[in-house]
């Protein structure tokens, strides 16, 4: 099996990520080592955001939790690693996971529970992470799959309302974190992807669906990162960290993240992480080519 | 009565020797020295994984992590599990284990474990060879086979030598009332006490 090229992960049932450990099945993609490394660096930025809003002079709300959603989650991987590694720093945690595969989503559960017996997540994992399924791509007009939007209102009561608020509110997401399928259709098939990737994996995960959904500004593998991006404003993300495939797609999402934000009021800061060639040889990217994430800060 | 028989008893215990299943005396563990604490800002830690494009479009990984420190010029690799963060730990506590040893020599701590493990096993080797050479003289079979003695069962062997020195003071009388095969057998053993003796 291993010569044809079928993943270990699938084999063995599971992948390490950070101290957790991974369910894997096939159906579902594996976590990668990189979105370990953002994940680590996306908690690491919002412990410093936090310290300096405490900092700040304002008195700590207690009553409002920190609140992560992790669109195209998969294997559910990014939301477990986040709360292992932000639950002794914040005392409530609202974390969602959305996935528009059933597959995905009860491995996802399975994870979580599997990783409480294993007794890497805090007990109170089970009631702070939740997942749902749903499109992020759709619009709402088909009725099989729940839109994102229909999501979030369940979690967010004034979802919609929130651009008449000011930023600094109760409302609000802390953390907006995306792995989404970003290959495109050449890509998938000149060579570019291993052919363990593209024979094992699900296209699902790995290939955005060929739709022109209006969306004419941007290249059809990054049309995940136009919908997120959108999603990001409505929901006055003060964090918001995407994989991209390799740094030229990174920059990619920087261009139109600059595009997007010119016509919405507010600051806010775009980078490729990692950049700098210390980090990317410390945190296991490769230097030239491979995957980087984007990091966006909305800057007060 | 009931106090009388409660005073028997008591002194019964009293007079006989509290005899342990085991004869090497209960000792507490020494405390190891404490683990050396390797500063971050001395170590480069680089991960051999990632050899070609990575994310989504590869699944490659290899979680080799490389720690090397700058002072002492150390090189640890640990690839002993497929997680890169355990490695990274593994590797961090082999990397201390190497500097301490290189710092403090017979005093670090895996000298001292060595060294108790080595101790261990000696005296697990006396015991064994001791058992098959009594069980070699019960069944006659062969002779007593000549063996450096350590000195690390020191208990032991003083339990010998006071068996074998009652046995010299008592008179002949009460050897010669004794049967010959057990007599025979206790001069072995004192034997083996006086041989230690010597070479301790």
């Amino acid at each position: 099996m291993r010569s044809r090229g079928y993943p270990l992960q699938y084999i063995l049932g599971d992948q390490p990520f950070g101290d957790l450990e991974i369910l894997c099945r096939r159906g579902v993609l594996i976590p990668r080592p990189e979105t370990e490394s953002y994940t680590y660096q996306a908690a690491k930025l919002v412990r410093e955001i936090a310290l300096d809003r405490k900092d700040a002079s304002k008195p700590p709300n207690k009553a409002r939790p920190l609140r992560v959603i992790d669109l195209c989650t998969g294997t559910g991987c990014i939301p477990l690693l986040l709360h292992a590694s932000l639950a002794p720093h914040f005392q409530q945690l609202e974390i969602t996971g959305v996935d528009i595969s059933p597959t995905a989503l009860s491995l996802a559960q399975e994870n979580l529970e599997h990783n409480l017996q294993l007794g890497q997540l805090a007990s109170s994992a089970s009631t702070d992470i939740r997942f749902h399924r749903a499109d992020v791509l759709g619009n709402g007009n088909d009725n099989s799959v729940p839109s994102i939007e229909s999501i979030l209102k369940t979690q967010f009561p004034n979802f919609g309302a929130l651009d008449t608020l000011p930023p600094d509110q109760e409302s609000g997401c802390d953390l907006l974190i995306s792995n989404p399928p970003y290959i495109s259709q050449t890509e998938f098939r000149n060579g570019t992807t291993a052919r363990s990737v593209r024979r094992f994996e699900p296209k699902l995960a790995l290939v955005p669906p060929y739709s022109c959904s209006g969306i004419e500004d941007c290249m059809p593998e990054d049309i995940f990162y136009h919908r997120i991006l959108t999603l990001a404003f409505k929901l006055k993300a003060k964090l918001t960290v995407l994989e991209c495939g390799d740094s030229s797609q990174a920059n990619r999402v920087v261009a139109l993240h600059k595009r997007l934000a010119s016509a919405e009021s507010g600051k806010s800061s775009a980078e490729v992480w990692p950049s700098r060639e210390k980090d990317l040889a410390e945190n296991g990217f490769h230097v030239t080519d491979g995957s980087r994430s984007v990091i966006i800060q909305t800057l007060q | 009565m009931l106090s009388r028989l409660h005073w028997w008893t008591s002194s019964r215990l009293v007079a006989a020797p509290v005899r342990l299943f085991s004869q090497t005396p209960i000792a507490p563990a020494k405390p190891l020295p404490p683990r050396l604490k390797i500063n971050d800002a001395d170590i480069s830690i680089s991960y051999l994984k990632g050899t070609g494009p990575g994310g989504q479009k590869i699944n490659k990984t290899n979680s080799a992590v490389q720690i090397i420190h700058k002072p002492s010029g150390l090189v640890v690799k640990c690839q002993a599990t497929r997680s890169q963060s355990q490695n990274a730990k593994i590797a961090r506590s082999l990397l201390a284990d190497r500097v301490e040893a290189q710092e403090k020599g017979d005093k670090s701590r895996v000298a001292i474990k060595a060294a108790a493990a080595k101790k261990k096993k000696a005296s697990k080797m006396k015991k064994t060879r001791r058992k098959y050479r009594e069980l070699g003289e019960a069944g006659k079979e062969g002779e007593i086979v000549e063996e450096e003695e350590d000195e690390i069962e020191i208990i032991w062997d003083d339990d010998v030598k006071e068996e074998g020195e009652s046995k010299e003071s008592t008179p002949e009388v009460a050897d010669v009332s004794k049967p010959s095969g057990e007599s025979g057998k206790n001069k072995a053993t004192s034997g083996v006490g006086n041989e230690s003796e010597s070479s301790g």
